[in-house]
């Protein structure tokens, strides 16, 4: 009983190793940071596309295509929002 | 991601310059009876914007069609000549409007290739939704 709790342990020490981040690669949050300024990026391009639009000086065709282009931005955040937040539920309901 | 956003542009060019073509095409049967007016036409030409990559269209400079104008018989017009004859336009209404009509089919097929685009990309995000 002692033993077998004192080899879990050390097999415990032995993998931390292998979890710890690795300070030289970058992570996926510069890519995810990137990402989203892309995102807003696209959200403000077609936010003043639509207001000059508004005012009669932008191009009708231009609007179109910034609105579907922000549309798809959207609905790729929002699937992939859905995605880890599915997975981060999947691993709370996991039994410890 | 940025396929189907090159692919949406590169369309809304297309409408663009086929919505450019129709309002020169219109400029021409509204001056039909104009004398001395001349019918523009315009080209297509590939256009290449700043990061190179997408083929888009626009229009090429306006040109002016250089066949001879018609010579129209009607002495009592102010611009007649001693002959009777003054100067009409050489626009032929039967080319504009097929012109216009090619411009017309030309805009749907690029409106259906945007439909296209934008379904395809939201099939993609289905398939990542199940």
């Amino acid at each position: 009983m002692d033993i077998s709790s004192l080899g879990a342990a050390r097999n415990y020490a032995a993998a931390r190793p292998a979890t710890e981040p690795n300070a030289d690669q970058p992570g996926a949050g510069e890519a995810v940071k990137d990402l989203a300024r892309d995102f807003a990026a696209t959200l403000r391009e077609s936010e003043t596309l639509a207001k000059a639009s508004m005012t009669g000086e932008a191009d009708p065709h231009a609007l179109v295509q910034a609105l579907a282009q922000t549309e798809l931005a959207v609905e790729a955040a929002v699937t992939v929002r859905d995605k880890v937040v599915e997975a981060y539920q999947e691993i709370l309901r996991m039994p410890v | 991601m940025a396929e189907f956003s090159d692919a949406l542009s590169v369309t809304a060019s297309g409408l663009k310059a086929q919505s450019r073509r129709l309002r020169h095409l219109s400029e021409n049967i509204a001056n039909a009876d104009t004398p001395g007016y001349r019918r523009k036409t315009v080209g297509f030409r590939t256009a290449f914007d700043a990061t190179g990559a997408p083929g888009k269209v626009e229009l090429s400079r306006v040109r002016l069609d250089p066949s001879e104008p018609k010579q129209i018989y009607d002495p009592a017009h102010p611009l007649a000549d001693p002959s009777g004859h003054y100067t009409g336009s050489n626009v032929n209404l039967v080319i504009e409007l097929a012109d216009a009509r090619e411009a017309q089919r030309s805009y749907e097929a690029n409106l259906k290739m945007f439909e296209q685009t934008r379904q395809m990309a939201q099939s993609l995000f289905d398939l990542l939704r199940r």
